[in-house]
C-alpha cells in the first residue's frame, strides 16, 4: 500500500509538472489561430467553385465560369496563354503567399511576452508592461518628465532611452542600476540585458 | 488555454504553404525560362491523356459524362467540411463547470460548481483595485481540466510582479473557498486605455 503510493506520488508531479509547462507555453506562443482561419476560407472557396463546376459537369449543364476541359488546356498552354509579365507576377505574389503560411508555420511564433514566477498559477506579463514600469522607475530616478524616458523591452534586451532635461546631468550608471533592479524584482527568466542610453542633447522646458 | 488544436494548425498551414510555394515558383519558372515550356507541354500532355482515358472508361454507357464528375464533387465537399471544422475548433475550450464531485459516495445527488461563481468572485475581488484598468475572468478546459484564465490590463507603469504577488494571494483566497486548487492562468497586459491614459497615481 504504501509502496504504490510511494511510487504514484512523483508520477502525479511530473504530469502536473508538464502540465504546467505546456500551458505556459501555450501562453507565450502564438495559436496561429488568425492565419489558420484565412488559409481554411482560402481552401474552401476554391473548393466550393470546383465543387459547382464539377456538379454542373455531372448533371450535363454548361459550366458556370469555366469549363473544367477549357481550363484544362490553358494551363496545358501556360507559357504562351498569358503575357510572361502577368504570369511572373501571378506566380511571385502565389509564392510569397505560400512563404508567409509556411513561415507562420514553421517560425516558433513567440509572443512578446515573459514569464514571471509566482507562488500560484502560471503568470505571463507582456512586454509592453514591464517597459512601462522600468520606464516609470527611471524617471523617478533621473527626476524627468514621461515623454523624456522611451523603454523596449524585447527577448534578450531592455533598451532605455533617456533624453535629460537641460541643466540637470543626469548619471548613466544610476539609471542602469536602477533598471537593472526592477528587472531583477520582476524575476524574468531568461533575465535580459540592461542598455542605457543618455542623450548628449537636453529638453528644455520640462 | 483553450483547446485551439496548435499541432493541427501548423501541420495543415505548412502543407498549404508548400502547396502554394510549389505553384508560385512553377508559374514563375514557366514566365521566367521559356525552354521550360516543352518540357511543360510535355508533361501536362501525358497527364491530359492519361485523364481522358480515364473520363472515357468511367463514362457509363448511354451517359455524356463520367460519374467521377460526382466523386469529385463529393471529394470536395468533404474538404469545405473539414475546413468549417478546422475553423470551428479555433478558440474552443470553453467550460461552463469548474468542478464537479464525480466520487460516488452512495448518496444521491451530486455537486458541480460553476465556472461562474469563481470567475465572479475574483474579478469582483480584481476589480475593486485602483491600479487595474479591466480585468476578464473566463473558465476553459485544458486536456480535460477545467481552469480559469485571467486577463488583466494595469494602469501605466505598475510593477507586474506586485501585481502578480496580489493576485496570486486572490487565487489562494479562491483555492479556499472553493476547496480544492484549479488550475490558473493570468496574463498581465496593455491595453490602448492604459497606453493613452495618466499612468501616476499616487497609492
Amino acid at each position: 500500500m504504501t509502496q504504490t503510493h510511494y511510487h504514484e506520488l512523483p508520477d502525479e508531479q511530473d504530469a502536473s509538472d508538464r502540465f504546467r509547462d505546456s500551458l505556459a507555453a501555450r501562453e507565450l506562443h502564438s495559436s496561429r489561430a488568425a492565419a489558420s482561419i484565412v488559409a481554411a476560407v482560402l481552401v474552401a472557396g476554391a473548393c466550393l467553385f470546383v465543387l459547382l463546376e464539377a456538379l454542373l459537369k455531372a448533371i450535363g449543364q454548361r459550366a458556370w465560369l469555366v469549363d473544367p476541359r477549357d481550363a484544362a488546356a490553358w494551363v496545358h498552354q501556360l507559357p504562351g496563354s498569358v503575357p510572361p509579365l502577368i504570369l511572373g507576377t501571378a506566380g511571385l505574389l502565389i509564392l510569397l503567399a505560400g512563404l508567409l503560411f509556411l513561415l507562420k508555420a514553421l517560425l516558433p511564433g513567440r509572443l512578446h511576452r515573459h514569464a514571471i514566477p509566482a507562488r500560484r498559477g502560471i503568470v505571463v506579463v507582456d512586454d509592453e508592461v514591464i517597459a512601462s514600469s522600468l520606464a516609470r522607475r527611471a524617471r523617478t530616478a533621473a527626476n524627468v518628465s514621461r515623454e523624456q524616458v522611451l523603454v523596449a523591452v524585447s527577448r534578450n534586451l531592455v533598451e532605455v532611452q533617456l533624453r535629460p532635461t537641460s541643466g540637470t546631468p543626469v548619471d548613466e550608471a544610476l539609471i542602469q542600476g536602477v533598471v537593472e533592479d526592477e528587472l531583477l524584482r520582476t524575476r524574468i527568466e531568461p533575465m535580459p540585458q540592461v542598455r542605457v542610453q543618455v542623450s548628449s542633447s537636453g529638453v528644455v522646458g520640462q | 488555454m483553450n483547446q485551439t488544436p496548435r499541432g493541427l494548425n501548423r501541420l495543415l498551414l505548412a502543407v498549404i504553404g508548400l502547396v502554394l510555394l510549389a505553384t508560385g515558383v512553377l508559374a514563375l519558372g514557366l514566365a521566367a525560362f521559356p525552354g521550360l515550356a516543352g518540357w511543360w507541354r510535355r508533361t501536362t500532355q501525358g497527364a491530359g491523356t492519361a485523364v481522358e482515358n480515364l473520363l472515357a472508361a468511367t463514362t457509363l454507357p448511354g451517359q455524356r459524362d463520367s460519374w467521377l464528375w460526382i466523386v469529385l464533387a463529393l471529394l470536395m465537399l468533404l474538404v469545405v467540411l473539414a475546413m468549417i471544422t478546422w475553423i470551428a475548433q479555433q478558440g474552443k475550450g470553453r467550460a461552463g463547470t469548474l468542478a464537479a464531485d464525480d466520487v460516488d459516495d452512495g448518496g444521491p445527488g451530486m455537486v458541480s460548481l460553476s465556472g461562474a461563481a469563481a470567475e465572479q468572485a475574483l474579478k469582483a475581488a480584481l476589480a475593486e483595485r485602483e491600479d487595474i484598468l479591466h480585468v476578464t475572468v473566463a473558465t476553459y478546459e485544458y486536456r480535460g481540466t477545467p481552469g480559469l484564465k485571467v486577463r488583466v490590463l494595469p494602469r501605466k507603469g505598475v510593477a507586474p510582479q506586485d501585481l502578480a504577488e496580489d493576485i496570486s494571494a486572490q487565487v489562494e483566497a479562491l483555492d479556499l473557498v472553493l476547496g480544492r486548487r484549479i488550475p490558473v492562468v493570468v496574463s498581465i497586459g496593455a491595453s490602448a486605455r492604459s497606453r493613452l491614459g495618466r499612468g501616476d497615481r499616487v497609492h
